[in-house]
């Protein structure tokens, strides 16, 4: 329904135009051939009903087409980083806990994107070929006439050229950020070992003091960097609690708060951290890590003896 | 007809009304700690100090069957005390109660 309220003005539109474009063809009749400018117009004049199939095949188009040049981006994105991710976005979720795969949010919007995908395999075919004649087509529709563009081919003119012009930015967005698991090892019975701390700090670009420093205030506890650079914690954890904390501390302090891009630095100024965004380049300050209230756990006697 | 531009516009009111009608200033923090074996402690940090904790940890007590004071701390004021790991609990129950708004609550640990 609102297709078609959105159609006809458009299409009165176009008659209005045509009246227009008519009277200058009528012109470039009267006048021969001869004039370079009116050269597009011959060809339309000659076209004349045609091109106004043409643009409401367009219009049909467009509004596909526009969903399917988002799919394209789509697909690209898929395709190019990470195959296999995308071929189980279902289960996905199950997954981001195994492979501690950081874009939670982006599942999501890969799973929208796998059924348009399948949608879109459909009509690929179909439109494939014509995609490129229609926006030839489209650059021609005003260009050569002196009626008003509409919105929904502005719109498809400003996402063709940005797509044209950074590919990168496309593709760049859905860029995953897979990291090893955490290997939590059980020391004893009372603490617990971190073996690859010094390798995911290495892999998130941050300071292991600050890693450190947020697990222990996240976790309650004590704990310290052992000579083979493994993380030795106090108190009983399993490896999917320690991923949890993780994925927070990412959350917070790797991705982006902007574009969720994981290209970010962390800087400190005048005591408060700042996270910079190497690929949008927004910078926004963090949450300081703060340990907060923790309560009396151990021997209260023991505690006393060694303070007195 | 009157002029919407010339009425007289107050624009602190919208942050007078916010600090009267949530007397909840900051976040609460919903922290666990580890003890011996595996029991653990739950802290909630940063409630108001207009509500009366001792009622408020009355009633977590009856609600969770669990027991639980209140610690008064130079820096953090009063801090509730639950034992167990009473952190899903302490969250609904605030909400519910309507003391604390949902994005008022940060949950730390595991």
């Amino acid at each position: 329904m609102d297709d078609d309220m959105v159609f006809d003005p458009s299409l009165k539109k176009k008659k209005k135009k045509k009246t227009g474009f008519d009277l200058d063809a009528a012109l470039a009749g009267e006048q021969g051939e001869s004039t370079s400018v009116e050269a597009p117009a011959g060809t339309g004049d000659v076209d004349l009903p045609e091109d106004d199939n043409l643009d409401l095949d367009n219009f049909g188009k467009k509004k596909k087409k526009k969903k399917k040049g988002v799919f394209n981006m789509e697909e690209l994105e898929s395709t190019l980083p990470e195959t296999p991710p995308a071929e189980e976005p279902e289960q996905q979720e199950d997954e981001v806990i195994d492979d501690l795969d950081l874009d939670i949010d982006f599942s999501k919007t890969k799973k929208k994107k796998k059924k348009k995908n399948i949608e879109e395999l459909v009509l690929e075919d179909d439109k494939g070929e014509d995609q490129e004649n229609v926006e030839d087509v489209s650059g021609d529709l005003w260009s050569g006439t002196d009626r008003d563009y509409t919105y929904d081919e502005l719109l498809e003119r400003v996402f063709d050229i940005m797509r044209e012009k950074n590919p990168s930015m496309v593709s760049g967005k859905k860029q995953k950020f897979i990291m090893r698991p955490p290997q939590v090892v059980r020391i004893g019975t009372k603490k617990t070992s971190f073996a690859n701390f010094t390798e995911i700090c290495k892999t998130l670009h941050r300071q292991p003091k600050h890693l450190l420093d947020f697990l222990l205030a996240e976790l309650g506890t004590s704990g310290s960097v052992d000579g083979n650079s493994q993380l030795i914690i106090k108190g009983r954890f399993q490896q999917k609690q320690i991923e949890n904390v993780l994925r927070r501390y990412i959350k917070e302090y790797v991705t982006c708060h902007t574009c969720r891009s994981p290209d970010t630095i962390l800087q400190k100024d005048t005591r408060l951290f700042f996270l910079q965004c190497e690929t949008c380049g927004s910078r926004c300050s963090v949450a300081s890590i703060k340990s907060g209230f923790q309560a009396v756990t151990g021997k209260r006697a023991a505690i006393r003896a060694k303070t007195a | 007809m009157s002029i919407q531009n010339l009425n007289t516009y107050d624009p602190f009111a919208d942050a007078i009304k916010s600090s009267e009608d949530d007397v909840q200033d900051g976040l609460v923090h919903v922290r666990i700690q580890q003890r011996n074996g595996r029991k653990t402690l739950t802290t909630v940090q940063g409630l108001s100090s207009e509500y009366d904790l001792k009622k408020i940890v009355r009633a977590c007590k009856k609600e969770f069957a669990c027991n639980g004071t209140v610690v008064e701390h130079p820096e953090y004021g009063e801090v509730l005390q639950l034992q167990g790991d009473q952190r899903e609990n302490i969250c609904q129950w605030l909400t519910k109660s309507g003391l604390v708004k949902p994005e008022q609550l940060k949950v730390h640990g595991f």
